[in-house]
């Protein structure tokens, strides 16, 4: 409404100095869209063209058409690496979706020290990741000397093997991931339950309903909205998990928590095919196109409700 | 007294008439006491990470505790001078500089075009910038890197400087922003014959100065834990940043100790950014637009 009023105001201001101010509007924009476009938006085109080309070193040699796709999806270490990914998509599910619900529920309900809990929780998401991977990966040392081996061992049990158990390696990084991201997910979620109206708890408090109940079927529905939008961010995150399986294993033992990301970093700097690399980050990329594109029409609805 | 408080809880399930039953109140209790141990488990690694510091490799290879024999600062401040930290820091402290600099200004500049400019055509800008908000930059970091290797940026700073200056997240949180700064305050500058350049200086300026805050805030804490476009621009170079050296670590046999006091090094800055601004932090983090 304003803008309306305001523009007739100055509407013959407005047509005289038109094109002036839309010049100035790129004019102002055009730095920063040419940094958008030397390392976003180029780099990925560039990334679709190298795909089709073999290269040596950095140069591009020759187009070999869908070759370096077809040498990707034939590679064992390709395969491990695309079934990993499922099963850190769904321990990440299992785990990294419901521990930040539950903090934030859990933070919401306490009156004491309650500014201390907020800025703890969010504490290690303002740590360099490096630094926390190295972290725990001496937390995780087999050896009886390992961090969380002498803590257990206070409780009389023996040394576990942590990381160099296959079956462990997956649901262990997703743990570090959820201690380091959940948090900031965490005060997203309180700000959100400290937006429910007061008015709602009493009423269904006068119906009769317990604290249990409360939470069922006032504070978790109105969490939810927010809560699919953070899964399908958490989606798009795990899928381009890299660091933690290369500093921890390796991506072992034996390919056990090897990424596709992780991958593309060994195609493109220690075997340095670049091609090669290319193709593996071109099939990611439409993955996560997917994936956003469900992420925005999740969005939408939400605003729209 | 200690329940008394409830009285004035605004938010969450447990409200003041509740606690007058017992149950509630051990309820509460308890609530209290798994947040303390959430707390626990989120501060220990940092803890440990400062305790084992002051171990010697001997004592960390064999000792099965926790706490070091002793406090010898001695020792953090050989490994600190063995890796000539001195000169990690400095060179983390150009690139945070430069970093935070244009993270402010281009994708304050970009913001201010999209939000409140909106000259013609804009549509595209936003979509494209919208799309690049999705498409993390790690997926085409070959691609990236084979183009600054083309323009011989590599070995430099600058283009890390740079690709600060592109980044979504915060072009959509100055776009935020600056859509809520009222419009007739812009129109009405603009009627007393304000220039574009004069509105911004002198009104969207002064006004923006908490969302600059927050931006420059997110920007020294990322530029100082970015590593892999660091690395791959500046290993081998004597340009090497905190980070670049605690990645290097993984091709180069280290021992423990070393390691450890490398990380507890890397946490320091952070953690003193982050006790002076928790509140803009935090805050910033809740309104859920520097995700990641």
């Amino acid at each position: 409404m304003t803008v309306k009023t305001s523009k007739k105001l100055g509407e013959k201001k407005a047509k005289e100095t038109f094109r002036k101010r839309d010049f100035y509007g790129w004019l102002i924009m055009v730095p920063s869209l040419v940094l958008f476009a030397f390392f976003v938006w180029e780099p990925l085109i560039e990334n679709i063209r190298l795909s089709f080309f073999s290269t040596k070193m950095y140069e591009v040699v020759e187009f070999t058409g869908l070759k370096n796709y077809s040498a990707v999806i034939h590679d064992i270490d390709f395969m491990a690496a695309f079934k990993n990914t499922f099963a850190y998509t769904l321990w990440s599910l299992l785990i990294g979706f419901f521990v930040p619900m539950i903090i934030g529920v859990l933070i919401s309900e306490t009156i004491h020290f309650k500014g201390f809990f907020r800025m703890a929780v969010y504490f290690p998401n303002i740590m360099p990741s490096l630094a926390t991977i190295w972290i725990w990966s001496y937390f995780f040392l087999p050896g009886p000397t390992g961090v969380l081996n002498i803590l257990t061992g206070k409780l009389g049990m023996e040394p576990f093997e942590w990381l160099n158990n296959p079956h462990w390696t997956i649901p262990l990084i997703i743990i570090t991931l959820t201690w380091k991201s959940a948090g900031s997910t965490a005060l997203i979620y309180m700000a959100n339950i400290s937006s429910i109206s007061p008015d709602l708890y009493e009423a269904a408090t006068i119906d009769g309903a317990g604290i249990w109940q409360r939470v069922r079927h006032i504070t978790l529905p109105s969490i939810f909205g927010i809560g699919k939008t953070m899964l399908i961010l958490q989606i798009i995150s795990v899928f381009q998990i890299m660091y933690e399986p290369m500093i921890f294993k390796n991506g072992g033992p034996n390919n056990a928590s090897i990424s596709l990301m992780m991958l593309m970093y060994r195609y493109g700097y220690r075997d340095y095919n670049v091609g090669k690399a290319a193709a593996l980050s071109v099939l990611v990329c439409m993955i996560l196109v997917v994936l956003s594109g469900i992420y925005m029409k999740a969005t939408a609805q939400k605003e729209e409700a | 007294m200690f329940f008394q408080k409830y009285n004035d809880k605004k938010d969450g399930v447990i409200r003041g008439y509740d606690i007058r039953s017992p149950k509630v109140k051990v309820l509460a209790v308890v609530i209290m006491l798994i947040c303390f141990a959430m707390v626990c488990i989120c501060l220990f690694p940092a803890i440990w990470v400062f305790l084992a510091s002051f171990k010697d490799i001997k004592e960390f290879t064999r000792n099965v505790t926790i706490f070091p024999e002793s406090f010898e600062w001695s020792r953090m401040a050989e490994t600190w001078n063995a890796f000539k930290f001195t000169k990690f820091y400095r060179n983390s402290l150009i690139s945070i500089v430069g970093s935070t600099i244009c993270a402010v200004i281009f994708n304050g500049l970009l913001a201010y075009g999209l939000g409140v400019l909106k000259p013609k055509g804009y549509k595209i800008a936003l979509g494209l910038v919208m799309w690049s908000l999705m498409i993390p930059g790690v997926t085409s970091i070959v691609a990236l890197f084979r183009n600054i290797n083309l323009i011989g940026l590599n070995k430099s700073f600058i283009p890390l400087w740079f690709s600060f200056g592109a980044n979504a997240f915060w072009v959509v949180l100055f776009k935020q922003f600056f859509e809520e700064i009222p419009r007739e305050l812009l129109e009405a500058a603009k009627l007393d014959g304000c220039g574009v350049l004069k509105i911004f200086t002198s009104i969207m300026l002064p006004l923006s100065k908490p969302i600059i805050m927050v931006v420059a805030i997110f920007a020294v804490t990322a530029a100082w834990s970015d590593f892999l476009l660091p690395y791959l621009v500046l290993n081998g170079t004597d340009k090497v940043t905190v980070m670049v050296k605690l990645f290097s670590f993984k091709d180069t046999p280290t021992d423990a100790v070393s390691v450890l006091r490398a990380s507890f090094f890397a946490i320091i800055p952070p953690t003193i950014i982050f006790a002076i601004f928790q509140k803009q932090i935090t805050d910033g983090a809740a309104s859920g637009a520097v995700k990641g």
